[in-house]
């Protein structure tokens, strides 16, 4: 099958400023119950980058996309897609899969998908022979008149990806698209949300999958008590994140030190993170002469598995909305 | 685009419903059941018709006794009578088998029985007895009588025709009124056989947990019109499918049936209030669509939103408790509360015009008052699915949902 599925139907009704961010969020607060979940949130998601929008479980991330597209009201703020608020109506080209997956269980794999694609402004037969195209890429074309509950959960999955990206939409909003894949179509997902954004889709994803966010994202956000506690690049983050990580592998007790701070320990493999000021030789010395036995000892950049970790702390946010 | 996607909305919807085993079960259920009474009717007249006409054949003997005087003996001979006096011997005679009936007339049979002895012929034959007693003493009746025609009055068979005026013109009267009935008929179908699905319109999305994915490809208002077509569309459907073996039974069957004969031709469709019926048709269906989508959009679960399907459907009833007072006192307080109350204004407002109780004023403020709160709940249901579907597992705050934020 081609590398791409181009079937292109809704066309954007209102023109847009190509130069302004696809998404703007300025000054968002959310209350509910009186309870601020977010409290003073701005960032933009530029055209046709990939963006991880980053946070624990509960820091408001599905509130943030919710309010971004009118489905939940916000109690303070500007939250514009295309520089307005986001509105259905007006035709605005946009992929969504929520993290509340579902799709019309008692229908076909094909007239949920047809559907959606009529729904999205494809013609009947454009939208029935994308989707078949769509199902056979993802090996599923012989389900395609099986009801939907009959498939798996990943199975459903994947057709409610094929929904999301149906239409060659300009930005596709991810809320944790890999969310129980297993690793071979966990593979194939990320291949297919990879060449949306070659094709030069805007990509905003929310994940937890750090890895997922190294290898797609240009820049991120990580939400923690309702505001942005880091947003830039990768490069940026992991620079605001405490330089270096010392990635070591030894026999021995590892003492406590103003020098560096113990990240991770697993059985005779540890991460520092050193401060900006400290000489990695000299964390080195300090170990040996503690008695530890070095058996390697590497520097690089902390990972964003490392960032996550070290911002929420392996705490949970209260519960989201 | 929205009209495109409302397009597409009607017609998946239709389609899905129409494919639905379900749905032609419970459409389906009242005429079956309608045709196989028909079946077990027409078999059942069938056999009685037979059985009379064997009956009729069945000449059996009788001997009489007739203190009145009345009994006309040629009569009694033609049906197969024989005059006695001893009325012990002939009761003996029929007690031993050897004669079928004996009936003994009174001196005033006006005021006194006629009795009748006879051989046991089985409960539903044994009436043939009394049937001949009483049809020798009225053919003697009537043979006393010299004028044949005065015969045929005492027997009432004989036609009144009426003709009534209205508003200064002749009336059609019970032609006039079956078609507006018809509407009303038509309303009470569709929230029996409907009040279901109106009730799970808007759940479906919410429990297929898809209301996200709609909320983001069309406008809110495009889906719940979307839905509210596609329930008046199924509705006609259904309409059609349940008329038509009715339809069937009454043109080909309406013999053995023994339906009254309504020539269809004698109908009157006059035009105000059948456009009248038409509109309180619309605007009580479209209240109680807008109420129970509204109602669906409010709650987690189909059995949750049944629990509000049911209480709506036996208030559009409460007319038809008070049917008697609607008839003859419509100015009455009750059927003017009935009349104006959301609810029960259609089916109320629909009897009062298919009998012409309805004024012009009284119609106009009932029509304008469904349409406007249908409107109205319309607009609340579309809110309510916009904020509230996709609140899975629980009942919709309604002040969340109606809470004003910048």
């Amino acid at each position: 099958m081609a590398s791409s599925l181009n079937v292109s139907g809704a066309v954007s009704t209102v023109s847009e400023d190509r130069s302004e961010p696809i998404v703007r969020i300025r000054g968002f607060r959310m209350d509910f119950d009186g309870h601020a979940v977010l409290r003073d949130l701005s960032f933009d998601v530029e055209r046709g980058e990939t963006f991880g929008f980053l946070g624990a479980n509960g820091s408001g991330k599905t509130t943030t996309i919710r309010a971004l597209l009118g489905i939940y009201q916000p109690t303070a703020g500007e939250l514009l897609v295309n520089g307005r608020r986001f509105e259905p109506a007006l035709g605005s080209n946009l992929g969504y899969l929520p993290e509340e997956r579902g799709l019309y269980k008692k229908e076909s794999v094909i007239t949920v998908m047809t559907y959606f694609g009529r729904l999205k402004g494809l013609g009947k037969h454009a939208a029935a022979s994308w989707s078949m195209e769509y199902l056979e890429r993802v090996d599923l074309a012989d389900r395609a008149k099986v009801r939907v509950d009959k498939l798996s959960g990943g199975e459903q999955q994947k057709v409610q990806l094929g929904v999301t990206i149906m239409g060659e939409p300009e930005l596709l909003i991810l809320d944790e698209p890999t969310k129980g894949f297993d690793p071979v179509n966990r593979r194939l997902l990320l291949g297919i949300i990879e060449e949306r954004r070659h094709a030069g889709a805007t990509v905003l994803m929310v994940t937890h999958q750090m890895d997922e966010v190294e290898r797609l994202c240009d820049r991120v956000l990580l939400l923690k008590n309702g505001v942005a506690e880091a947003y830039g690049t990768i490069s940026e983050v992991q620079a605001q994140y405490g330089g270096t990580t010392a990635k070591v592998a030894f026999t021995g007790d590892i003492p406590d030190s103003p020098r560096y701070r113990v990240m991770r320990r697993e059985n005779n493999y540890a991460e520092l993170d050193l401060d900006e000021s400290v000489d990695e030789a000299a964390v080195l010395r300090d170990l040996v002469q503690a008695g530890v036995r070095v058996r390697s000892f590497a520097t690089g950049r902390p990972s964003m598995d490392d960032i996550f970790v070290r911002v929420y702390g392996g705490h949970d946010e209260p519960d989201e909305v | 685009m929205a009209r495109h996607n409302m397009g597409t909305i009607v017609s998946f919807e239709v389609k899905r419903t129409l494919s639905k085993t379900g749905f032609w079960i419970a459409t389906l259920v009242v005429p079956v059941i309608m045709g196989a009474v028909i079946a077990l009717i027409v078999v059942s007249n069938t056999s009685a018709a037979a059985g009379a006409d064997q009956q009729a054949r069945a000449q059996f003997t009788f001997t009489y006794s007739d203190a009145s005087e009345y009994v006309i003996p040629a009569v009694a001979e033609a049906f197969g009578g024989i005059s006695v006096t001893d009325d012990e011997k002939s009761i003996a005679d029929v007690q031993a088998g050897s004669l079928d009936a004996h009936f003994a007339y009174p001196t005033n049979p006006a005021e006194e029985p006629t009795k009748v002895y006879a051989a046991e012929a089985g409960i539903f034959a044994n009436g043939k007895y009394a049937a001949i007693a009483s049809e020798v003493l009225i053919a003697s009746a009537q043979a006393a009588l010299d004028d044949q025609s005065l015969a045929t009055l005492v027997r009432g068979d004989f036609q009144v025709s009426s003709t009534t005026f209205k508003e200064g013109r002749e009336s059609a009267g019970l032609a006039e009124v079956i078609p507006p009935l018809l509407i009303l008929l038509a309303f009470y179908a569709s929230i029996l056989l409907m009040g279901n699905l109106m009730a799970t319109s808007l759940l479906e999305e919410k429990e297929n947990r898809v209301s996200e994915m709609i909320l983001t490809t069309m406008n809110p208002t495009t889906m719940v019109s979307g839905k509210v077509v596609s329930l008046f569309m199924v509705g006609a459907i259904q309409m059609v499918a349940i008329s038509l073996p009715v339809l069937v039974g009454y043109l080909f069957f309406r013999e053995e049936l023994r339906l009254p004969y309504v020539d269809l031709a004698s109908l009157s469709f006059e035009p105000w209030p059948m456009l009248v019926g038409a509109l309180l048709l619309v605007g009580g269906f479209s209240l109680v669509t807008t109420t129970l989508a509204a109602a669906s959009a409010i709650m987690p679960t189909a059995r949750d939103a049944g629990a509000i399907a049911a209480p709506v459907s036996i208030v559009s009833f409460a007319p038809l408790w008070v049917g008697a007072l609607v008839l003859s006192n419509p100015e009455s307080f009750v059927v003017q509360i009935l009349t104006y109350f959301p609810y029960t204004a259609a089916p109320t407002a629909m009897i009062r015009n298919a009998l012409g109780t309805l004024g012009a004023m009284e119609a106009t403020i009932v029509i304008v008052e469904l349409f406007v709160l249908s409107s109205i709940i319309f607009r609340i249901a579309v809110r309510l699915f916009q904020y509230g579907s996709i609140e899975y597992s629980q009942k919709v705050a309604l002040k969340a949902a109606f809470a004003k934020h910048e």
